[in-house]
């Protein structure tokens, strides 16, 4: 400070530009006494290490360990990942597996499958929500009210919120008697509970809100007066929509999106629950493993089913450059 | 009855339930143990287990009884499987069960047990010694104990009896179908009605591999669709046949749902989505106490069976082993089997627990009669009306026709990753 102090020193009109050389040293010098950052961090890195990365090399590690029925020993096998990808009868045209990937791939395809179908469902129910509460409520006020309205099932535990559909959607459930009473039906159906329906509806429920919030956030940061000077130069409310607002909110859509996706890929109690464990995730692949004390297999599960996510994130990225466009 | 009522008694409902349920159900099972500080400086005993026999109230009894400090720790099915086998340095007592034997006996993991250090041991019935609790009995397939029952001294199978034993037995039940007869019309009395397609839509079975399996095979054999050479323990050609005809029927949508936990088992009964299905019967006094009918059957086929007793920890030595043989040897006085006697379950020694029992408290629970009058549970809770029957009749005709019992199969490995492919079907 003091060498600042001295090469700041004043002319005759105002102040000398300070010579590229003090910045340097100033930065420097700056960088000595300030305890922050280094400090800051310590505590989440050490944390963060403690309990994400070590785990996290431990599964990998574990993976390939070799499993002994009932625990694991220390070894350096790829028997856990070849029994993932192996498929008897793959190669044989004759038998009813041809071409069919083992089972485990097969899961984790179909865990891919509903979290994409889960995701389009939540755009298309989230989407208008986060605009009306956005761009139609006019008053700030009501606008956070809301908006913590629509966060209210957050309020409550997920199981229960995932338990709730079951006197909603079951065979006297509500929709069924409803059903009945206004003469849709005449007896109750079994294909809203423990179905791809039931459950497909369940999962957009249970996590459209995590999409609504960014999309919200991100509409509302847009400044009402671009739109007021679109309008003024002829754009019809869809190019508006098209050029302006769609653009600005694909932040949101892209954060909203990562968080269902990263949410679902790992789902396994809504399964079990709204679909009555007629399906298998990989979550409960991984749950059954560890079950039986295989934990090298349910390792490699749990990094088959990181990878697919990561690839998924890394997609979504590509889409939508959130860095840029935030 | 109120709806805690049922929760209180699943704490203790089948070690089973540890499996593959959701991981809410393994966090709740861990760490229930309880830390009494009784005994005066003396031995201090850690015995691990489930949620089935790893309770405050016995192990707090067990100290307060014997002047030593017996620390319960119960733990979910895989972790406590886990550090019996890896750590047994870890615990001086194993609350295991039988059909994990064929792990634990060559781990050597745990020490011969020298009956002639169990009192009671002439008192322990039939049914772990032989298989045949009443001459008549059928032992039935799969990890019966007295298959694994039997040791010499250096911890090595053999053809018993012998004087020295694996695990002390314990706590067991058998399990079998339960239904609501306004659903299915009549009376269930074959495990083969589970595949009637006058239940098409209407049926549960159990999500864990190792069981659901199990229930199944014995409702195909019912069928006379195939026979298993042994339940217990199939080939994978008998997978194989098992798991492609379970794919078929839940295609035909035969399938109402598969549960995991006891309440899940209860909701599906109690909200009418199916007519029948596999169950565990305190799962079927649950439903009754909401109101809703609900028989538990006793196929003509048999039950499944399973067994729970006490091992000790190989390295346990010195005044700690002596210890061990006084909290085993207090397990067979009646008192531990009394407490879990209301909860539904049995204890090898009934003629000990009936000392610590009322007089109509046995009646209802082992003999299979009416209650003479409202019975409460181990926490005296009221779980049983006046006038009430207990499934199944007594536990001599229970046990006495066991089809099979649970069972840790050489192919699990193959069993766990075919279930997941009728699962996915």
């Amino acid at each position: 400070m003091q060498q600042i102090a001295e090469t700041h020193h004043t002319g005759l009109i105002g102040s000398q530009p300070v010579p590229p050389q003090a910045i340097d040293e100033a930065k420097k010098l700056r960088r000595e006494p300030g305890f922050p950052t280094a400090w800051l961090i310590t505590l989440p890195t050490a944390w963060l290490i403690l309990f994400l990365v070590l785990p996290l090399l431990g599964i990998i590690v574990f993976s390939f360990w070799s499993a002994s029925g009932f625990g694991m020993e220390p070894a350096l096998t790829l028997e856990n990942y070849r029994a993932y990808f192996e498929s008897e009868g793959f190669f044989d045209p004759e038998g009813d597996r041809f071409l069919t990937p083992s089972v485990f791939l097969r899961t984790l395809g179909s865990t891919l499958y509903f979290t994409l179908v889960v995701m389009v469902l939540c755009l298309i129910v989230g989407y208008p929500i986060a605009y009306f509460l956005a761009m139609q409520v006019q008053s700030f006020k009501w606008q956070m009210a809301l908006f913590l309205l629509a966060m209210v099932p957050f309020w409550t535990s997920y199981l229960i919120r995932a338990v709730a559909w079951l006197p909603m959607l079951g065979r006297r459930g509500l929709l069924n008697t409803f059903l009945i009473n206004i003469g849709v039906i005449d007896k109750p159906t079994s294909l809203l509970l423990y179905s791809e329906f039931g459950y497909t509806m369940a999962l957009v429920q249970l996590y459209v809100v995590l999409c609504v919030g960014p999309i919200f956030f991100s509409l509302a940061k847009i400044d009402k007066a671009i739109l007021e000077a679109a309008r003024d130069m002829g754009a019809t409310s869809f190019q508006i929509f098209r050029e302006i607002i769609g653009p600005l909110s694909l932040p949101g859509v892209a954060i909203g999106m990562i968080f269902i996706f990263v949410m679902i890929m790992g789902e396994f109690a809504t399964a079990v629950v709204v679909y009555g464990g007629k399906t298998t995730t990989t979550g409960t692949v991984i749950l059954n493993y560890y079950a039986i004390a295989n934990y090298p297999f349910a390792a490699v599960n749990a990094l088959m089913l990181m990878l697919a996510m990561m690839i998924g994130v890394v997609v979504i990225l590509r889409v939508v450059n959130i860095r840029k466009e935030l | 009855m109120t709806a805690k009522k049922p929760t209180r008694t699943n704490k203790g409902m089948s070690r089973r339930k540890f499996m593959g349920t959701t991981a809410t159900a393994v966090a709740a099972g861990s760490f229930v143990g309880g830390f009494p500080s009784i005994g005066h400086g003396a031995e201090t005993l850690r015995t691990i287990g489930l949620g089935v026999s790893i309770i405050n109230e016995i192990q707090g009894k067990a100290s307060q009884d014997l002047g030593i400090s017996v620390r319960g720790q119960a733990l979910g099915y895989g972790a406590m499987f886990g550090k019996m086998l890896n750590q047994n340095d870890q615990y001086e007592i194993a609350e295991g069960y039988f059909n994990d034997m064929d792990v634990f006996i060559p781990a050597k993991v745990w020490q011969p047990i020298d009956t002639q250090r169990i009192k009671d041991w002439d008192k322990v019935t039939d049914l772990a010694k032989t298989g045949k609790l009443t001459p008549e009995s059928n032992a039935g397939q799969g990890d019966a104990p007295f298959r694994h029952l039997w040791l010499d001294a250096d911890g090595n199978r053999v053809d018993g009896p012998s004087r020295y034993i694996s695990m002390l037995p314990g706590w067991h039940n058998a399990d079998s179908l339960g239904y609501n007869p306004e659903e299915t019309g009549r009376d269930i009395e074959s495990w083969a009605e589970l595949f009637s397609d006058d239940f098409k839509g209407q049926v549960a079975l159990l999500n864990v591999p190792q069981i659901g399996t199990m229930d199944a095979a014995l409702a195909i054999e019912a069928m006379g669709a195939y026979t298993f050479k042994d339940k217990g323990n199939m080939t994978r050609e008998e997978i194989d046949f098992l798991i492609k005809f379970l794919i078929d029927r839940k295609k035909e949508g035969h399938f109402r749902a598969f549960w995991e936990t006891f309440g899940q088992s209860v909701n599906l009964m109690v909200s009418g989505e199916v007519a029948l299905q596999s169950m565990w019967s305190p799962a079927v006094t649950a439903v009754k106490a909401e109101g809703v009918p609900c028989i538990y059957a006793f196929p003509k086929e048999g039950m499944r069976g399973w067994h729970g007793g006490l091992a000790i920890s190989a390295k346990v030595t010195g005044s700690q082993l002596d210890a061990a043989y006084e909290y085993l040897n207090w397990w067979l006085d009646g008192w531990a089997g009394a407490f879990v006697a209301r909860q539904g379950y049995y204890m090898s020694v009934p003629e000990n627990v009936k000392k610590h029992l009322e007089p109509e408290e046995w009646d209802y629970w082992y003999m299979g009669k009416p209650a003479a009058k409202e019975l409460p549970d181990p926490f005296d809770t009221i779980i049983v009306e006046k006038g009430e029957v207990r499934d199944g009749g007594s536990y001599w005709d229970r046990f006495s026709n066991i089809a099979v019992w649970n069972s840790l199969m050489d192919e699990n490995d193959y069993l766990v990753k075919r279930w997941t492919e009728f699962l996915s079907a």
